[in-house]
């Protein structure tokens, strides 16, 4: 579904992320990991489009995308949460997601259907699958923290992605929420047919999850492969026994 | 819609929205002539700040040089009255769509920059064509201005003139609350919360943002055109800053997150300018006064401050 | 145009050049530390002049009175300035950029009006103090004295400035500040009082250089905006927060305008806009200074 060829992108004199490749099958549920500052986010950047490489070519379901704008790669279907909640502070809950659908649905530039009525059950039914139904007149930058990642991922949801990339969902959450986020992420990309790709530093999530799982390391992928196979790597061992010392 | 409009919160708002307007209709039964010409001024300056507000309030775009497509607005009118014999309304119309178009041209260049060097690209287009008026003394008259408008027989006398401007700015409010009250004037309002992330859910953020450029600058022309018609003249200091700054503080006093806002925030300009100009020279000290007050302590505008304090009343006796 | 016509062209826009270089410098540097986008300069700039205009006819009898007010006339406006910081500008350095410019705004109309309460609609004049007054006459050209200070006025401050910023351990916080304010906050640097110095500093260069333009024009209501109009295009095309881009601003500033008024009377105003917009649209960060 998604194949990224020798992709790179420098900033300065150093290498972000250095000619890296790899293939995303559709329904696979896999992760980046790595310690910080491996380019992992920057690779993000450049798979949806908030930066265009310098070398290296990204496709999707056989189309090149790479150096389309963000706006263009949502419409294609490849949606994304981020690591710093990115939501809109002052309007409501539902307002959030139903942005995201109306503009799925082509209606964003539509000025004369009243925004009231609008999209309400589909709107509806993404705020209640990321479990914020009850919530969703709330404004939403006075949700708590674990809401807030939660509506997130719904906005993300409201573009009708086929291809979900998961910038450090469980960031700043505790242990059992963490959990709560990852099954409901599980049940999501069963419910709706997705492909998921993560970026996570919580190891439970990671192996617990993954059916695959990429490293990298200063800009490149250092090891591909199934939990076990990676769990098991030297130089992965390696890379992460040297970030504790 | 009609189902919502039987809501008690939508009926409560329908009903002010007949008092108010009744309320400006039956007006000048009781109030003298130079008072209808102030509240006529005010609900131009009204009109003006809340085609400003769809900008500054709903896209979140801070312009520092509204002035200019206002006058742009207000000369177009101005000189196609004064050397044509085009019938009057479409000179009127003239106006906002000169405007429109020199929004599209400075709105193109100004959007490719955000927060500080959009709002400076905006004050150097409008002072660019505050020069042009003030220099082009052969077209424009410059320093001078124009003079002496003719304007159709039926709308010289004052109270008429009120009743054509209240019926026109009805007409642009409504239009407004329609746009801010669509999809459009949501995702607007997404992209003033997070322009970044509004363009992750696929909005063309340039666009949408020259769109609400265009639509802000047609309605400061449709004001700047009203303005010359009422006053019969047109200077260069329409495009000054001082006037842009008029603009802005009567959207901040109202309240830019809010739809009344700009309404209000002319009303209270307007007494304040001549409550105070009637006592003193020193407006302009009173005026920075209050504007420090405003942010210092009522800072969501006065409008803001109601409304706040009506949810909270309500929110009590719920409770 | 004769060539000393050109060298007098020249010279003249330099000097006016090298004083709103004091003004466009304080508005950058502001920025670049406090990031506020200071719109009361022009009336600080003001104000130093009309200070100086006072304290000079009130030292009248003092030889000497019009140096002893360039001195005192900066301090006071330094004084003032941090008053207002104190007071106000620390409660917006968090808000957003419409009610920053708002509250500049304010304090425009204020100390505009506070001017005019203090010393009244009229304009003053303050005489040029020996030994500047009368001409320079070098090879043709009729020079007066004092503008050739005021140009050598420019490089020196900006010489100054630059060792201050570069050499100095107040220097050394303030470029600390502003490249991270955070991190200098957690080494123990007090922001709040850098902010208020650095606030201070700018007034004192804006008080400067309102005393210093004060015996060349009038003292007058209105001579705030004209120059902060000015100094705005000169810090966008210099860049934000870039002292040498300020010095370069100003050059160009003042050579454009003056040869401007020589070939296009009337649109020399305008030229200057039209250089801002160019700049704000191919290299918003001016010449010198840093994208964001």
């Amino acid at each position: 579904m998604l194949r990224v060829e020798e992709i790179g992108k420098s900033f300065g004199g150093l290498m972000a992320v250095n000619g890296v490749s790899f293939q995303i099958e559709k329904g696979e549920l896999s992760s980046i990991i790595g310690p910080n500052g491996a380019g992992k986010t920057t690779l993000f950047n450049l798979l949806t489009g908030h930066l265009s490489p310098d070398k290296g070519r990204i496709l999707f379901k056989e189309k090149e995308i790479t150096g389309l704008s963000p706006h263009g790669i949502c419409k294609l279907g490849i949606g994304r949460s981020f690591q710093r909640t990115n939501i809109f502070p002052r309007l409501s809950a539902f307002d959030n997601v139903q942005v995201a659908v109306m503009s799925w649905r082509r209606k964003s530039s539509n000025i004369f259907l009243r925004v009231q009525k609008m999209l309400r059950e589909e709107t509806d039914e993404i705020l209640e699958s990321v479990g914020l139904g009850d919530k969703k007149e709330m404004t939403a930058g006075l949700l708590a923290h674990g809401d807030q990642r939660r509506l997130e991922i719904g906005i993300a949801l409201g573009s009708h992605p086929e291809l979900l990339l998961l910038d450090e969902p469980t960031a700043g959450m505790s242990p059992e929420e963490s959990g709560r986020t990852v099954e409901l992420i599980q049940g999501l990309a069963r419910e709706r047919g997705l492909t998921l790709l993560f970026i996570e530093h919580d190891m439970s999530v990671v192996f617990g999850i993954s059916e695959k799982i990429r490293v990298m390391h200063m800009g490149s992928i250092i090891a591909e492969g199934m939990p076990e196979e990676v769990r098991a790597n030297q130089d992965v061992q390696r890379i992460y026994l040297a970030e504790e010392t | 819609m009609m189902e919502s409009f039987f809501k008690r919160e939508n009926a409560g708002r329908a009903i002010g929205l007949v008092v108010a307007v009744a309320f400006f209709a039956v007006l000048p039964l009781f109030i003298g002539e130079g008072s209808i010409s102030l509240v006529n001024e005010m609900l131009i300056l009204a009109l003006a700040a809340c085609g400003l507000n769809l900008m500054l309030g709903y896209a979140g775009m801070v312009s520092f040089g509204p002035a200019g497509l206002y006058a742009v607005g207000a000369y177009t009118t101005a000189l196609l009255l004064l050397y044509t014999k085009i019938p009057f309304g479409l000179a009127l119309i003239a106006g906002p769509v000169m405007a429109g178009i020199a929004s599209i041209i400075v709105g193109w260049f100004c959007v490719r920059r955000t927060a500080v060097y959009f709002a400076l690209l905006t004050l150097a287009f409008s002072q660019i064509i505050h020069t042009i008026i003030f220099e082009w003394y052969g077209f424009t008259k410059g320093d001078d201005g124009i003079v002496d408008i003719p304007v159709p027989e039926f709308l010289s006398s004052i109270t008429n003139y009120y009743y054509f401007s209240l019926i026109i700015v009805c007409i642009c409010v409504a239009l407004m609350w329609m746009i801010v009250t669509s999809p459009f004037g949501k995702t607007l309002q997404a992209l003033r919360e997070n322009p970044d992330r509004t363009e992750s859910i696929g909005i063309h953020v340039r666009r949408y943002q020259l769109s609400a450029f265009v639509l802000s600058g047609f309605f400061l022309g449709i004001a700047g055109s009203l303005f010359c018609c009422f006053n019969k003249s047109v200077f260069p200091d329409y495009a000054d800053i001082m006037k842009s700054t008029e603009m802005l503080v009567v959207c901040l006093l109202g309240g830019i997150y809010q739809f009344l806002g700009p309404i209000g925030g002319s009303i209270v300009y307007m007494f304040l300018d001549k409550l105070i100009t009637g006592y003193t020279q020193y407006w302009p000290l009173v005026l920075g006064l209050v504007i420090l007050g405003l942010l210092i302590f009522l800072r969501g505008g006065i409008v803001g401050f109601i409304v706040e304090r009506v949810a909270i009343a309500r929110q009590g006796s719920r409770g | 145009m004769t060539f000393q016509g050109l060298i007098i062209q020249l010279l003249s826009g330099l000097s006016v050049g090298m004083v709103i270089f004091l003004i466009a410098v304080a508005l950058s540097l502001i920025f670049g530390t406090l990031r506020i986008l200071n719109l009361a300069h022009g009336s600080l700039y003001m104000l130093g002049a009309y200070l100086c205009f006072w304290i000079s006819s009130t030292l009248s009898q003092v030889s000497g009175a019009f140096w002893w007010s360039l001195i005192l006339a900066p301090i006071g406006v330094a004084l003032f300035g941090g008053f207002l910081e104190a007071l106000l500008l620390r409660r917006i350095y968090s808000r957003e950029m419409l009610e920053q410019f708002l509250l500049t705004f304010a304090l425009i109309l204020i100390i505009g009006d506070l001017c005019k309460l203090g010393w009244g609609v009229d304009y003053h004049v303050v005489d040029t103090p020996w030994p500047l007054n009368g001409p320079i006459i070098l090879g043709g050209i009729v020079f007066p004295r004092y503008n050739v200070f005021l140009i050598l006025c420019g490089p020196l401050i900006y010489v100054g400035l630059s060792a201050l910023i570069r050499y100095t351990r107040l220097g050394r916080v303030i470029r600390a500040v502003t490249y991270n304010r955070e991190m200098a906050n957690a080494l123990g640097v007090n922001v709040p009082l850098v902010y208020t110095a650095v606030f201070m500093l700018g007034c004192w260069l804006a008080g400067l250089g309102g005393a210093l333009v004060a015996p060349m024009c009038a003292v007058m209501p209105g001579m705030d905006m004209v120059v902060l109009i000015d100094c705005f295009i000169i810090v966008v095309i210099g860049g934000l927060g870039s002292l040498s881009g300020a010095f370069l601003g100003s050059l160009i500033f003042g050579l454009v305008t003056a040869f401007g008024i020589l070939v296009a009377p009337r649109l020399a105003i305008a030229f200057g806009f039209i250089l801002m917009i160019i700049v704000l649209i191919i290299r918003p960060w001016g010449l010198m200074g840093k994208p964001e």
